[in-house]
C-alpha cells in the first residue's frame, strides 16, 4: 500500500523547496482567477505540489474549443455544462484529496474581488481580460498580497510578479489599459496550447517561489514566443514608480472609476456594454478579424458581428449592445473576448 | 546605426505580419520615425499626440525599460535590440 506521505518526496528532495518549504505550502492559500488554459495549468500544478486551500474562480462555462489547451476538462464536462470552476475541482479533487480545494462560480468585478480573494496568500492570474487583471492590481496593492501576472495569445506569452511595495505594479508599466478593440484576444489571434503551458507553469513556480520565501523571485518581464523559440527577462526597475497612482493607493478600478458599465436593456433580451475614455474603434480592423470566426457586417455607424448564438452590434466610440442575452457578465465576457478590454 | 526591433503581435497588422524588422537612427525617437517611414501606421500606433508615448507600450532597449534611460532621447548602438511590448491580454 502507497503512503500519502510519500506524495511530495521528490518535490522536498529538491533542496530550493525542503521540507521547511513544503510545509510552508501546506499552510497556504492562492486564489486563481481565471480557470481557462492558464487557470488550469496553474491549478494542476500547485494542487500537485500541495498547496494547502487553492480557490479557483471563473464564470464561465466550458465549450469544445477549450478543449484544446484548457487541460483539465474533457468532453463530459462540455456535455454536462459543467462550469470551469467546478470542473477543475472535480478533477483536481481526484488528483490530491490531502488539500482544499473551492471551485467558485463568480464574476470577478470591483464589487466582488475583495471577498473573493480573502485570505489569499497569493493571487494568481488566469484571466482573459485586462480590465480584471487592472482590478487584481488595485486589489493586490490595497491588501498587500503579491500577485502573479501572466497572458498568453497567438504564440507569444508573458508573466511578471508584483509584490506590493517592492516590485512595479502592472500600472507602473503599463499605465493605461490599452483602448478595446486594439487588444488581440485568443478568441479572434488564435492561440498555440504551448504558449499558455509554458506561462501557466512559469507562474506556477513563481508562486510556488514567493510562499517559500525564495530570494530570487523573478523580478522583471518575461516574455516568450514558443513558436520561435524567444525567450527575454526584461529589466523593470527594483521598485515601484514614484508617479504610479495604484501604487501610492489611488485604486481606480477597485473604486469603480474605471471600467466597463453594462446595462441591462430591460424587455430586450440584450445588454449595454460601454467602455470608458477614449476609444475609437476600427471597424475594418474588427471586420477583418471577425470574418474568420462568424458574421459581420458593418458601414460607417456600426458593425454587427454574429457569433456563438448571440448577436454583437458595435459603435465607433467602443459602447457594444449584446442581444441574446440578459446577463450582464455574459455581455462584458463577449465584448472582453472579441473587441478585447 | 541599424538595429533590429522586435515588433508585437497588435502592431503586426502594419508590418505586413512581420514579428522582426530592422530599422535606423540614433535613439528610440528616430528609430520609431524610421519605422514609420517603411511602415506606415506604426507611430500612430505608439504615441499619444507628437511627443508622448502611449501609456499602454513599453519599449525596452537591450532588455531594459526605456524608462530607466533616457526614455525616447535613450540612445542605441549598432544592432542592438529593441523590443515594443504592449500589455498582453488572453489567458
Amino acid at each position: 500500500m502507497q503512503s500519502h506521505t510519500d506524495r511530495y518526496s521528490r518535490q522536498i528532495i529538491f533542496p530550493c523547496i525542503g521540507r521547511a518549504g513544503q510545509a510552508k505550502l501546506g499552510k497556504s492559500t492562492v486564489v486563481i482567477i481565471g480557470c481557462g488554459a492558464l487557470g488550469t495549468v496553474a491549478a494542476a500544478c500547485l494542487a500537485r505540489a500541495g498547496i494547502g486551500r487553492l480557490r479557483i474562480v471563473d464564470r464561465d462555462f466550458i465549450e469544445y474549443h477549450n478543449l484544446q489547451r484548457q487541460i483539465l476538462f474533457d468532453e463530459d464536462d462540455v456535455r454536462n455544462q459543467i462550469p470551469k470552476a467546478i470542473a477543475a475541482e472535480r478533477h483536481l479533487r481526484k488528483a490530491n484529496s490531502s488539500i482544499e480545494i473551492e471551485g467558485i462560480v463568480a464574476d470577478v468585478n470591483y464589487r466582488t474581488i475583495e471577498r473573493l480573494v480573502a485570505g489569499a496568500d497569493v493571487i494568481l492570474d488566469g484571466v482573459d481580460n485586462l480590465e480584471t487583471r487592472y482590478l487584481i492590481n488595485d486589489v493586490s496593492l490595497k491588501h498587500r498580497v503579491p500577485w502573479v501576472y501572466g497572458a498568453a495569445v497567438s504564440s507569444d506569452g508573458m508573466t511578471m510578479n508584483i509584490i506590493p511595495g517592492r516590485t512595479p505594479c502592472i500600472c507602473c508599466l503599463f499605465p493605461h489599459m490599452p483602448a478595446s478593440g486594439r487588444v488581440p484576444t485568443c478568441d479572434t489571434a488564435g492561440v498555440v496550447s504551448s504558449a499558455p503551458f509554458v506561462i501557466g507553469a512559469l507562474q506556477s513556480v513563481e508562486t510556488i517561489k514567493i510562499l517559500v520565501g525564495a530570494e530570487d523571485v523573478n523580478r522583471g518581464l518575461i516574455t516568450i514566443d514558443v513558436w520561435t523559440g524567444a525567450f527575454q527577462r526584461l529589466q523593470i526597475g527594483d521598485s515601484p514608480s514614484p508617479d504610479c497612482p495604484a501604487c501610492q493607493g489611488k485604486y481606480e478600478f477597485l473604486d469603480a472609476r474605471f471600467g466597463a458599465r453594462t446595462t441591462s436593456l430591460c424587455g430586450q433580451n440584450a445588454v449595454q456594454v460601454v467602455i470608458p475614455g477614449d476609444t475609437e474603434l476600427s471597424f475594418e480592423e474588427l471586420a477583418r478579424r471577425f470574418q474568420e470566426i462568424g458574421q459581420v457586417s458593418y458601414n460607417e455607424f456600426m458593425l454587427r458581428f454574429a457569433v456563438d448564438g448571440y448577436e454583437m452590434v458595435l459603435f465607433p466610440d467602443g459602447r457594444a449592445i449584446v442581444k441574446g442575452t440578459n446577463d450582464e457578465s455574459v455581455a462584458k465576457g463577449l465584448y472582453a473576448k472579441y473587441v478585447g478590454m | 546605426m541599424s538595429v533590429k526591433v522586435q515588433i508585437p503581435l497588435p502592431l503586426r497588422g502594419s508590418t505586413g505580419g512581420l514579428s522582426e524588422v530592422e530599422a535606423r537612427g540614433s535613439n528610440i525617437r528616430e528609430i520609431i520615425g524610421d519605422l514609420e517611414a517603411s511602415y506606415p501606421g506604426i507611430r500612430e500606433r505608439l504615441f499619444r499626440g507628437d511627443e508622448e508615448l502611449n501609456r499602454f507600450v513599453s519599449i525596452f532597449v537591450g532588455g531594459r525599460d526605456i524608462r530607466l534611460l533616457e526614455g525616447l532621447e535613450t540612445t542605441v548602438r549598432e544592432g542592438d535590440e529593441i523590443t515594443i511590448l504592449p500589455l498582453a491580454a488572453g489567458g
